[in-house]
Parts: C-alpha cells; structure tokens; sequence
C-alpha cells in the first residue's frame, strides 16, 4: 500500500521525501543523544553534589549524636546542618523519625533505600514525591542506630533538561524542514535537464524537426542529450526524405501530365470525328485527367509545406473586392454577405487565399446543401472570411480531423474532399496557417442547420507597393 | 504567311504533343530540344512567340530568354516548375513577358499566346501623339522618344506605358493594368506588372531609383506624370 502510494508519486516529490526523512533521522539521533548526554552530566553532577553535602551533613549529624540522645533533641543539630534551598535533612533514630520540612518525611523514603541503609550501607536514590524530582541520600550512622537521609530537590535540572529538549526538538524540526526544501531544491536542480528534454520533445511533436538539446556542462548528462540529439535527427532526417520524396515524386508527375493534357486536348479537338464508343471514353479519359492534374496540383503546394518551401507573398488585398471577384470566378452560386464593410485590406498572398475561398466553397457545393454564404468581417486585428451552407453540417468528432489530408468524414459520404483530392481542406488549413491564422468548422451562428467554416487571419501590416515583387 | 511559334522543350513528348494542340489553333510550330538550338533555329528565322521551359540542359532557359530578348522584341512565354519562387521573378527580369508553371492547359497556352499576339499587332491607328516633358510617345508608330532619342521598348513594355499614358495623372491598379495589358483578370500576378515597370523604367527614367514619369502610388497602383 505505502509502495504503491509511493511509486505514484512523482520523483521530485520522492528526492524531497528522502530527504526530509535522512534529516529528520540525523537530526532526531543528534538531538536525542545530546539530551542523553546532558541529562547523564547534569544529573550525575547534581547526584555527586547532593551526596558529598549529605555526607557531610550525616558527619555532623553523627558528631553530635549521643547515645542516649532522644529524637526530640535533634531539631537543634538538623536546623546546624548546612542546608541549602531544595534539600531537606531527615534523621531516624532507631524508630523515630524527624523531618525538618513537610515536603519530605519519613514515608517518601524509598523502602528499597531504607533496607539499604539499615543494612549498614549508604545509598541514593531518585525518586518523585508529589511530583517533585528528588535525589535521596541515605547515610547509616551505626554507632547511635541512626541513619541520615537527605532529599535533595532536582526539579531545576529537569527544567534545565525541558528546555534542552525543546530547543533540541524545535532544531531537529527545522533542520528537517531545511533537508526537505534541500532536497526540492536539488530535485529540481537535477530534474531541470529533463524539463529541457520535455521541452525539446514538445517542441519536435509540433513540428520544429531542427529541435536540439545544447550539450550539457555536466558530463553526466552528455549522453542523454546526445542520444537525444541522435533521435532528431535522425527523425528530422527521415521526415524529410519522406517529405522530400513526395514532392520529388509530384514534380516527376508533371511532365507526363503535360503529355497527358495536350494530347487529351487535341484529341477532343477531333472529338466529332470520333465514333460514339471513343467519345465515352475520351471523355472518361478527359475527366480523369482533369482530376489527376488536380490532384498532383495539390500535391505539388502540399509538398511546399513539407519540404518547408513554402513563402508568403504577401501584398495588400481588399477582402471585400477579393471575395467579390472570388464568387465571380467560381462555376457555383454563391451569396456574399460584407455588411456594411466598404473595404477591409490585409496583408495576404492573393494566390493562397484564392484557393482558401475556392476550396472551402467547392467543399460547401459538394458536401452541404442549399445556399452558399460567404461573409466577410473583421474581429479586432483578425479579418474573417466564413463559408456557410445549409447541409448537414458536420458532427463534433469530425471537426478535428476534416482539415486532415485524405480525411474521410461520415456525413454526405466524403466531406474533406474540397477539390476531390482529398487535399483540398487540409490545403486551406495549411494556406490560412501560413497567414498566421487559423481556420475550423461548426455550426452555423444563426442556428439553423449548416456547417459554417470560418477562416480568421491577422489584418497585418500592409507592405509597400514594390517590397514584395 | 501562319503565325510562327518556336517551343524550347528537351521533353520530346511534351514538345510533340504541344506541338499537336498549338497546330490545331492554326500556328507553325517549330520545336527545339535545347537552348542552343533554340538559338540557331530563332536566328535562322524570328518566331512570332517563343515558348521557353526555364529547367533546359545546356543553356538555362533564362540565358535562352536573355539572348533572344538581346537581338527581338518578339514575345516569350516560359514554362516555370512553380508560381512561388523567384524563377518568375527571374525570368520576367531575363525578358519573358509572360509565364505558365507546369503542368498547364494547352488551352490556356493558347489564351497567353493570342494576348501576346494581339498586343503585338496593336498599334492604334488613330491615337494622338503624346508628350511627357522629354517623353514622347507615338502610339501609332509604337515609338518612345526620350529627349528626341528613340527608346527601344517591347511590346508589352510599350503597351502598359499606352495604358498609362492615355490616362494621365490617374492610378492605375496593378488589376487595371493585368486585365489591360495581359488580358488577365483579377486573379492575376502582380509581379508581372512590377516587373515590367521596373523594366520600363530602366529605359525611360532618368534615374530608375526616383522615378519621375512613371511613380508608385502606395498601396493604389502606378500612375504616368508629367
């Protein structure tokens, strides 16, 4: 159960553990053996003292007994004894007993003591009474069957002792605190090098292939950066010659295709000539053509994005114009929607965005229904251009992906394909990313039924007239 | 005698079935496979328009443009991979008037070369003469004289500066200019215009840097003053 709960923590968490539990281990060893130590000093010393003292006293106390001395008569030789605060003097002659302060009689003599020192030896002892530490001191005065006691008081070094203890417990607290910030401390200071490679890796998963790790100034870590710096590259390497290979492939494509387009041209140039049976499949022939071009097309600038070729030409351009010739020079019918915009110029390349609009209308033509909108608005720094349609729309799980290449939706059979490549979403996604903005899909904002997809790209700043010639 | 057209393709395929679809509108194609016999077969007899493809072994297809742009006026069209990269740019600046990436419509071949054509012929018969400052252009004639020195432009360098000189002091955008001068709609490339004006101002600005005739108005288009 405690491994289980201790595996799920994390290994920050476990280093500062340790370390507050080596902390508290050495500094509770310390303190408990420095307590020890001190109680055996102060409590030895206070025993040797009391004991000289009583001896002492039982000296005088035997001096000034007589054999036929009563109890009675002994208060005068207690009250000469060198009595200091805290010890209490008690004389036994033979039964009798007589104690010069209440605090301690004849029956808070341990009996073990007693025996002791009946038995014709001197002894003490440690004992508490009413709560009061005292070190008992029991002095046999043989010749008068006598035998001396004194209780002297320890309570002052047991405060001393409490104190010490406090203080003691109060260091061992802090100095496991302290371990413990240590030991986060160094947690951190010995994960920080995999806060890096986190940080690497998120930045390669994103797509910034020529990620790659500085090289360490502790040799410890020299191989983990190296291995991996070894894994970038090698995955950069890969991407792209995949990358590379695509394109490579698409430019191959071109010149066949040309071949391709200016026979299939001047065949359906003769094309009335033909017999009925070779016009059906001039026109199969015609059309797949058609469609192939396209499709290496789109191959072709989706390749750009890979090999990392592709550059904004940016030049000033009136949405609203833009949109207007846009609609003009598509083969659908199409509705604009500008409000009461007049003008609205950004920083965009025409080309692109041409084929943004194209794109998203020919996938609303395709795979929505009813009327095409296109609006054009402005939103802070952001112009955006929305496409809207009155299909089915598309459903939340498809969002996501639809702007994937070869995406294939489950509503209307293949909505994705904006150009019937299968590219043509994922060209637009890439087209508006090149902007610096973004584009996604949802539903319509007047809440009728239809899919809205809407393209938002910063205004920017409008270039010069020639700059970018 | 037919339209001529000289096709600069080491593709045989390509040039062959180019050639098929450009004789069916009517034209005389004479094909060439490299730059060097492009070079020997234009000096042998001018074509009326050359199809040049930029990627030729040999000589590169914008030495190609640049030789024959040295010793004709006659319109090029070239054939570049992509519209993104700087082969348009430099090819417009070797000469080409016009450009096509691959692979393209034969059809829209055909549309390019007739613009080419018409703006060759155009020479409008009753257009006054004009005069800006030392700039003086004879439309008629298709002659720019610069302080009483003939200025040699090309057909389409001549052409944008008849759009800009039969609208003096107006801006014209680079769309006006498209559609007017290459027949192209709004969709066309800017850089085409750019470019030409630059050109056109190596020839007739003083000092090309700080035009004087022919001036960029920020974010409009150009305009020619006086």
């Amino acid at each position: 159960m405690i491994r289980r709960l201790w595996g799920r923590l994390g290994l920050r968490a476990r280093i500062t553990g340790l370390y507050a539990l080596g902390g508290l281990l050495l500094s509770l060893t310390i303190a408990l053996s420095t307590l020890t130590l001190a109680r055996q000093n102060l409590v030895e010393d206070r025993e040797e003292r009391a004991f000289s003292v009583a001896v002492r006293n039982a000296q005088r106390v035997e001096n000034g007994l007589g054999a036929e001395t009563e109890i009675e008569d002994v208060g005068v030789l207690l009250d000469n004894l060198t009595i200091t605060e805290g010890s209490f003097p008690l004389l036994q002659v033979g039964d009798a007993t007589r104690a010069l302060d209440q605090a301690f009689d004849a029956d808070a003599v341990p009996s073990s003591l007693r025996d002791l020192v009946q038995a014709g030896n001197a002894g003490r002892m440690r004992v508490r009474v009413n709560g009061r530490p005292l070190i008992v001191t029991g002095i046999p005065i043989p010749d008068t069957a006598a035998a001396y006691y004194e209780a002297a008081a320890t309570d002052d070094v047991e405060d001393v002792l409490n104190t010490l203890g406090i203080i003691v417990l109060g260091v061992s607290a802090a100095a496991t605190l302290l371990s413990a910030a240590l030991g986060s401390w160094a947690s951190r200071r010995a994960l920080t090098p995999l806060g890096e490679v986190r940080l690497a890796a998120e930045s390669l998963a994103a797509g910034e292939l020529d990620t790659r790790l500085d090289p360490p100034a502790d040799a410890d870590l020299a191989s983990l950066t190296a291995s991996f710096n070894g894994m970038a590259r090698s995955l950069e390497d890969r991407i792209e010659r995949d990358a590379r290979f695509a394109s490579e492939v698409s430019h191959e494509l071109r010149s066949p295709l040309m071949t391709l387009n200016a026979s299939v041209e001047v065949l359906n140039n003769n094309r009335d000539s033909m017999t009925e049976r070779n016009q059906t499949a001039l026109d199969l022939l015609t059309d797949d053509v058609t469609r192939f071009t396209a499709l290496v097309e789109d191959l072709l600038e989706i390749s750009r994005y890979d090999v990392g070729t592709a550059s904004l030409r940016a030049e000033p351009i009136d949405l609203v114009e833009f949109v207007r010739q846009s609609v003009d020079h598509s083969p659908y019918d199409v509705v604009i929607d500008v409000g009461a915009l007049q003008h609205l110029v950004v920083a965009g390349d025409k080309r692109r965005l041409a084929q943004v609009v194209a794109n998203l209308v020919d996938n609303a033509a395709k795979y929505g229904a009813g009327e095409i909108r296109v609006v054009v608005g402005h939103e802070d720094d952001f112009a955006i251009i929305a496409v809207e349609d009155e299909g089915p729309g598309v459903p939340e799980a498809e969002r996501g992906v639809i702007f994937d290449r070869f995406s294939r939706g489950s509503v209307g059979g293949r909505r994705g394909h904006g150009t019937g490549s299968g590219l043509g979403l994922a060209l637009v996604a890439e087209h508006v990313g090149l902007h610096g903005g973004d584009v996604w899909v949802d539903d319509r904002l007047d809440g009728s039924e239809g899919a809205r997809f809407t393209v938002r790209i910063p205004i920017g700043d409008i270039p010069d007239d020639e700059e970018w010639a | 005698m037919g339209t001529r057209i000289l096709t600069v393709e080491d593709d045989e395929r390509i040039r062959t079935s180019v050639r098929l679809a450009l004789e069916d509108e009517g034209w005389t194609v004479e094909e060439a496979a490299s730059g060097e016999d492009a070079l020997n077969a234009f000096t042998r007899e001018a074509a009326d328009v050359v199809l040049i493809d930029i990627m030729l072994p040999g000589i590169d297809g914008f030495d190609v443009c640049r030789a024959i742009r040295r010793a004709s006026d006659v319109p090029i069209v070239m054939v570049t991979a992509r519209a993104d990269t700087h082969d348009v740019v430099a090819g417009l600046e070797a000469g080409a008037d016009d450009y096509l990436t691959k692979p393209f419509a034969p059809k829209e071949l055909s549309a390019r070369i007739r613009a080419l054509l018409r703006r060759a012929r155009s020479a409008d018969p009753g257009a006054p003469q004009m005069v800006f400052g030392d700039l003086e252009i004879i439309p008629e004639e298709g002659v720019v004289r610069l302080a009483g020195t003939d200025v040699h432009l090309t057909k389409t360098e001549f052409r944008l500066l008849v759009e800009l000189a039969t609208n003096p002091g107006r801006v014209l955008s680079r769309e006006v200019l498209l559609e007017r001068v290459w027949g192209y709609g709004y969709f066309g490339d800017g850089r085409l215009v750019d470019v030409h004006i630059r050109r056109l101002r190596t020839k007739i600005e003083p000092d090309p840097a700080n035009p004087r005739y022919v001036v960029t108005i920020r974010g409009l288009g150009y305009k020619l003053q006086s």
